[in-house]
């Protein structure tokens, strides 16, 4: 069953057209990894799901509900659907465990306790329970990563997107986080990733979306489409990531 | 004349009656002056057009005006334009309001829009409405980085209030003038007023260092 469906969905800024009619319908339980040359608008496209950028034109629909149907239901997509961003973006005056409980507490309107508790369950998931009372600042990269994805875990999403969460990480921090999110793809969270990390799409991802000029312009099996790119411009970008 | 330190002494009691004037005007003045600025301030950063051009405007009056020409004018000219009547002290505290407002909301902008916009997105991304991640990451991550210039803006605050000679409100400064015009004794007096200012200055400084170490600025 589709989970999200775009339906020639367009995007401009000003006269600037990022996304392009765009048509897609995304299942439950899919790992959709989302590459591109940069400019092509994997980002916007990832953002438009959850409203942080607004659609300029068509529908796009995620878990029944359109971005376009309102402030109330916009805000219910979006507990619906977790975000990581690439900058980790965790608020730096709460430690890590704070960070998690936060969507609990604020969002869920959970009690504290209860919010404490699924938190630590989930950095344990991350394997952070000792870094519970650190704060972001006196956490690595990679550990600031896993924190922001149990943060956006706790509100129990039932899709996760993730834009380019590994991009600002030293390549030996890269695993520890790409482990995670290996981690839960096995769960069977329906994920959105966009990457530039071929190996985890091969690995991983059970789709491979190649996008060029706000088009999806490649759509299939990862594994096939990487040992046998169907045309020359997906077969240059393999090469130079 | 010679030089006698101790007639500071025998007029303490009109020193100190000046010095707690001073500070009833800041103090009161203070509180409306954050109000009034964390107000602008909101407009400016996240207001529409409108609310943002009216804050605008204001800002900008009032950053452009002196504080003494700014004084007078509610003293003396609202009466006439608007026949509003307004005692010395009410005036004096109306301008602190008005001058300290416009700062504050220059402060309090830069606080707002020097937070990262990615920590906005990522509490809107968790679906809170606009006004909770103002509330609860904006807001209290702005607010650390507020203090240092608004100690400042309390200190300059503090001593325009002197200014307010003009319009003969008995703060500290009118009652050193006032007792110097009686017994000439510029020294003494005017050395006791600005010791006086410099404690209340000092206390306002002191404090604010002991709250900026116990906050981490982030
Ligand atoms: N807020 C904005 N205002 C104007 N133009 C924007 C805005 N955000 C993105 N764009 C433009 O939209 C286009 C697509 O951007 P997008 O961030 O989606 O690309 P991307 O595929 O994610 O690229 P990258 O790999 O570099 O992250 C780019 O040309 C970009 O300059
Ligand atoms: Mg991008």
């Amino acid at each position: 069953m589709s989970i999200i469906t775009f339906n020639k969905t367009s995007k401009h800024f000003g006269a600037l057209k990022v996304l392009d009619q765009v048509d897609l319908s995304i299942d439950a339980g899919e790992v959709v990894v989302l590459i591109g040359p940069s400019g092509s608008g994997k980002s916007t496209l990832l953002r438009c799901i959850n409203g942080l950028e607004q659609i300029t034109d068509g529908d796009l629909v995620v878990d029944g509900i359109s971005v376009n149907s309102g402030a109330k239901q916009l805000r219910e997509i979006r507990q619906e659907a977790g975000m990581v961003f690439q900058q980790f973006n965790l608020f730096p005056q709460l430690t890590a465990l704070e960070n998690v409980a936060f969507g609990p507490k604020k969002v869920r309107g959970a009690d504290r306790q209860e919010a404490d508790r699924v938190a630590m369950e989930l950095l344990k998931k991350v394997g952070l329970e000792d870094k519970a009372k650190h704060f972001p600042s006196e956490l690595s990269g990679g550990q600031q990563q896993r924190v922001a994805i149990a943060r956006a875990l706790a509100i129990k999403p039932k899709v996760m997107l993730f834009d380019e969460a590994t991009s600002a990480l030293d390549p030996e921090l890269k695993q520890e986080v790409l482990n995670v999110m290996r981690q839960l793809a096995e769960e069977g969270m329906t994920m959105i990733v966009v990457t530039h990390e071929i190996g985890f799409a091969k690995q991983v991802g059970t789709r491979l979306i190649f996008m060029e000029h706000g088009k999806i312009a490649v759509d299939g099996d990862p594994r096939e489409l990487i040992d046998n790119p169907p045309n020359d411009r997906l077969k240059d970008f393999l090469q130079h990531v | 004349m010679e030089i006698d330190w101790s007639v500071i002494f025998s007029f303490l009691p009109e020193l100190a009656a000046g010095a707690k004037t001073t500070l009833y005007i800041t103090v009161v003045g203070l509180i409306g002056g954050m109000f009034l600025g964390v107000v602008a301030g909101l407009m400016r950063a996240y207001g529409g057009r409108f609310l943002n051009a009216v804050a605008f405007v204001y800002i900008e009056v009032i950053r452009g005006t002196p504080i003494v020409v700014q004084v007078m004018f509610l003293y003396f000219a609202l009466p006439v334009l608007a026949d509003i009547r307004i005692d010395p002290l009410s005036a004096a505290i109306l301008a602190i309001i008005v001058n300290a407002g416009a700062y504050i909301a220059e402060i309090v902008r830069g606080a707002l829009l020097s937070i990262s916009k990615g920590l906005t997105e990522a509490g809107l991304a968790m679906g809170l409405p606009y006004w909770k991640v103002l509330l609860y990451i904006t807001g209290p991550l702005a607010f650390r980085r507020l203090i240092p210039p608004l100690g400042n803006q309390f200190i300059v605050s503090l001593k325009d209030t002197s200014l307010f000679i003009v319009i003969g409100v008995g703060e500290l400064a009118r009652t050193g003038q006032e007792i110097m015009a009686s017994n000439f004794r510029a020294v003494e007096i005017w050395t006791a007023v600005a010791v006086i200012y410099l404690l209340m200055t000092g206390t306002l400084t002191l404090l604010l260092r002991i709250i900026e170490k116990r906050m981490r600025i982030l």
